[in-house]
């Protein structure tokens, strides 16, 4: 009789259908379960933030190579300006005159009278040009750049002046942006261990409903958050690059 | 003997917590897939840009140097044509005026004037000539058919950061819809299974679902 009574009030009770339905499964694993996705989500930060460091840094390098390739144009624009505006039409005119006046003395050796007189008259004027202009031109001057027919190393001027400022010289933007590719694919490959982390993640939060597979959907979560751990680390320590 | 309704419920339930499970999961791998896509994606955008701005830089250097070189070789050539007409000028003259000096001097200008245009002919062969280190070299060497093809580079980089950044704007969209679908997944956790935890739930994985699709444009 009391059982009669009882019956239908047990078999409404929630806790009296679970032990029917669901599998005899021993409930533990939350702990588990929780330990899992707090080391995923602090691995995956870790991962995020030195990924977003590296990847500045990377920036920061590319930044600074454009910056160094307008210095270094600058300098270059600079020593050619001065070389070719500056410095050249004197020369050519030092030049002009020192031909000139050794063509018109040699003229003036087969000539005589006003003719001659002419002849050095000329001469002595280009020579004065040339004594006059020389101290203000040390491409003209020096015998450093003189070339056999007469003319200047622009090349060997140019290379002087350059090397008078060999910071400007060493200015290598061209390896500042291979320092950024690098650092850049470093970040690349650290964001990719986020990718066995969030997998670690993913089979964590499974193993909250699937109660029989619950250990081992853990296990292999396990092993993907230290399969993502250590090559994040790698990739830091750049043991892989 | 159980109740039939409360047996559907949990069994309800549990499909309920099952689908919850799974879209966080898939929440956690999608922002995983999300963030990479992004984060190489503004790198790209990032360097793209600025190759071209250096490239910009280059070109302008380039133009300007060479152009420097190659009007400064006319001048030399002018300089030595402006001594040539001289002495053809001095050389007329005096024949016109029977003077005998300025003849002389015409023909001794004249000779002046072949040394002269050999000698900067010369001058002007060693513009960019050793030992003018290689990068300066470059720029006072450049030609039409160089500059053409550093143009052609430095739009091709434009093109790829306007790529690259539209890439990133994807991953970026995808981010904040997951981000949403995650705001909808624990609201339905909330709710538990019901009508309004089914809503959050099936929302959820509609937004998670667009940002899926947002990866993969973000990837092509």
């Amino acid at each position: 009789m009391v059982g009669e009574l009882i019956e239908p009030i047990v078999a409404e009770s929630r806790e009296f259908v679970v032990s029917e339905i669901a599998e005899p499964t021993r409930e533990h694993g939350h702990a588990g379960v929780a330990i899992l996705l707090t080391v995923a989500a602090v691995v995956a930060a870790l991962i995020g933030v030195g990924a977003a460091m590296t990847s500045s840094s990377a920036s920061d390098a590319w930044q600074s190579a454009l910056r160094t390739e307008v210095k270094r144009s600058a300098g270059a624009m600079e020593d050619v300006r001065y070389l070719y505006q500056a410095e050249l039409p004197i020369a050519v005119r030092i030049v002009e005159a020192r031909i000139l006046e050794s063509e018109l003395l040699a003229a003036s050796q087969g000539a005589s009278g006003a003719t001659k007189q002419a002849l050095l008259l000329e001469a002595s004027v280009q020579s004065q040009i040339v004594t006059g202009l020389s101290p203000s031109s040390d491409l003209a001057a020096k015998s450093d750049y003189a070339l056999a027919p007469g003319g200047l190393d622009l090349g060997k001027r140019l290379a002087a002046l350059r090397a008078e400022n060999p910071s400007m010289l060493a200015l290598d933007p061209d390896g500042l942006e291979a320092t950024g590719d690098r650092l850049a694919h470093k970040a690349e490959l650290l964001m990719m261990a986020l990718l066995p982390t969030s997998a670690a993640a993913f089979l964590g939060v499974l193993a909250q409903p699937f109660r029989r597979r619950r250990l081992l959907l853990l296990r292999l979560g396990s092993a993907a958050l230290a399969g993502g751990a250590i090559m994040a680390l790698a990739v830091f320590f750049e043991v892989l690059t | 003997m159980i109740a039939p309704d409360s047996a559907a419920a949990l069994r309800a339930e549990r499909r309920f917590d099952l689908v919850t499970a799974v879209l966080i999961g898939l929440i956690a791998v999608l922002a995983a897939i999300l963030s990479v896509i992004q984060i190489g994606a503004s790198q790209a955008g990032t360097r793209a840009d600025l190759q071209a701005a250096r490239l910009a830089a280059d070109l302008s250097a380039r133009i300007s140097v060479s152009a420097q070189a190659d009007d400064s070789a006319l001048t030399a050539q002018q300089t030595a044509l402006m001594l040539g007409i001289d002495a053809t000028s001095r050389e007329i003259s005096g024949l016109q005026n029977s003077d005998d000096a300025s003849i002389a001097l015409g023909t001794a200008e004249q000779s002046a004037f072949e040394k002269l245009k050999a000698a900067l002919t010369a001058t002007s062969a060693t513009t960019g000539g050793a030992p003018v280190d290689a990068y300066t070299a470059g720029l006072l060497k450049a030609d039409t058919a160089q500059l053409l093809v550093e143009l052609a580079e430095q739009n091709r980089q434009v093109d790829l950061a306007n790529a690259a950044n539209g890439r990133e704007q994807r991953a970026v969209l995808g981010l904040s819809f997951l981000a949403l679908s995650g705001v909808l997944t624990g609201l339905a956790a909330v709710f538990r299974e019901g009508r309004s935890g089914r809503i959050s739930l099936s929302a959820a994985c509609a937004i998670a679902a667009v940002a899926g699709l947002l990866a993969l444009l973000a990837i092509v």
